[in-house]
């Protein structure tokens, strides 16, 4: 049953938002290299600069920390809701009389479910994200092509995509559980499912922010 | 037989139920009656365990229930089961799916023996041809009986039902009460029904508790619930005005 449920999970908080985060990393890698192109106009900037500057703001803090607030107010709300109205229509209590642990069955499956499938999302993000910024900068920019390919490979350093990978897997814990924890201990009525599921996405975004600090001192000092 | 020895349930320092003790036997329909807010749903709640309480005992035969720890209970739970006042049935599943869940939770049956049971649950309550359709798909009384399907899968010991007739049409809550009652009989399970409605009363009422307030006010049966003395019951089951005129012509 918990495989069951963990593959629903997947399909549900995992590909269902494939398509939402390749759209909004695809317009924000346009952007961030749009941006960069306008405002490194001076001749004294290599052009390449775009190229890196879009790489490293997609791998640094948009696919990780940005697509995870992105995820938070998707995901978050999603499962803070579909827990809440399980408590206040006695669905929680029907799994507790029959003897299961409600808790371990409703949330576990949605964490391994985000743990598993985020970082994908974080992958899919930065790819979609230089994708964007490339056609942007070659079509609308002044750009060639090879300068900016050529200034998304230089000075990589990897490391970069661990620590975003790093932080992907906390927000996802962050993300599952504080809205989990907001849905599971809802009491009311369909009112208080709403104003969990609106304190599940703040709550999670605060801690998101505060962790991207914690995580980036941790990580990049 | 399940007994409640002096049960305190308080919530956040307002007494609910006030030193409860009664006896539900086995094979027979048990009903707690009371006005709406007399802790009707609180003292079912305690007695399967989904609220703590506060001093006294739940036996279920020679079993102190509350005092067992989560995985004793959890043996105890899985000959319970509960119709919910809103059924309770999982949103995302189908009714084939709620039927079965607990089977796949709890058995090691194969799949077709598993919806062999499912299917014979279904036809027992007189759910035909709608295996595959959601509980939003469902009338009222539909969700009802499928919940009764749910929870008489796994051949449960012990029923509990709670206010299984709400917003039910008087003659599909018949039929509701009557379902209840066959498969006590037929099962020879200990059932809890919670309820105000006095058809059920009339019915079903082999035992009766009356509380009030959170207090027991009475304990009988239907024969006896016409003639007692009790003033609260009284008012209680001549409510409203045809009960009334009814009463005056005895």
């Amino acid at each position: 049953m918990y495989y069951k449920q963990t593959i629903r999970e997947l399909m549900y908080l995992g590909f269902n938002s494939v398509a939402i985060i390749a759209i909004i990393s695809f317009f924000m890698g346009a952007v961030v290299a749009l941006q960069t192109v306008y405002n490194t106009e001076n001749p004294l900037y290599p052009k390449y600069l775009v190229g890196l500057g879009t790489r490293d703001s997609m791998i640094l803090e948009f696919s990780s920390s940005v697509a995870a607030l992105i995820l938070a107010g998707k995901v978050g709300s999603s499962i803070a809701s579909e827990i809440g109205t399980m408590r206040v229509t006695e669905q929680i209590d029907a799994l507790e009389i029959m003897g299961v642990n409600s808790a371990s069955y409703l949330i576990l499956p949605k964490l391994i479910a985000t743990v598993l499938f985020n970082p994908f999302l974080t992958l899919i993000s930065i790819i979609v994200g230089i994708f964007g910024g490339y056609l942007a900068s070659t079509v609308f920019g002044t750009m060639t092509p090879e300068d900016f390919i050529y200034g998304i490979q230089y000075a990589f350093i990897p490391f970069y995509i661990t620590y975003s990978l790093v932080k992907t897997l906390v927000f996802a814990f962050i993300i599952t559980t504080v809205s989990a924890f907001q849905g599971y201990y809802v009491s009311g009525g369909s009112l208080e499912v709403g104003r969990a599921s609106t304190k599940a996405v703040v709550f999670s975004c605060l801690l998101i922010l505060l962790f991207n600090v914690i995580i980036t001192q941790l990580m990049l000092s | 037989m399940i007994r409640v020895k002096n049960l305190y349930k308080s919530f956040d320092g307002r007494t609910v139920l006030d030193n409860i003790s009664v006896e539900f036997e086995s094979g027979k329909t048990n009903l707690i009656i009371g006005q709406s807010g007399s802790g009707k749903t609180v003292l079912l709640k305690c007695i399967v365990g989904l609220h703590e309480i506060d001093k006294g005992e739940i036996w279920y035969e020679d079993v102190l229930f509350n005092k067992l720890n989560f995985t004793d209970k959890k043996e105890i739970r899985k000959e319970m089961g509960m119709l919910f006042q809103g059924s309770a049935l999982f949103d995302s599943l189908t009714v084939e799916q709620n039927v079965r869940f607990p089977l796949d939770m709890f058995t090691e049956k194969t799949y077709e023996e598993k919806t062999d049971r499912v299917n014979f649950c279904l036809n027992r309550v007189n759910i035909l041809n709608s295996n595959n359709l959601f509980p939003s798909e469902l009338s009222g009384g539909m969700r009802k009986r499928v919940a009764i399907a749910r929870a008489i899968s796994l051949n449960p010991k012990y029923l509990f039902c709670d206010e299984p007739n709400s917003g039910l049409d008087p003659i599909t809550a018949i039929l509701i009460d009557a379902l209840i009652k066959e498969l006590t009989e037929e099962y020879s399970m200990t059932t809890i029904v919670n309820t105000h409605d006095m058809n059920s009363v009339m019915e079903n009422g082999e035992k009766i508790l009356f509380i009030s307030d959170g207090v027991k006010c009475w304990e009988g049966n239907k024969n006896e619930i016409l003639n007692s003395d009790c003033e609260k019951l009284n008012d209680f089951v001549f409510a409203n005005s045809l009960a009334k005129k009814l009463r005056s012509l005895r």
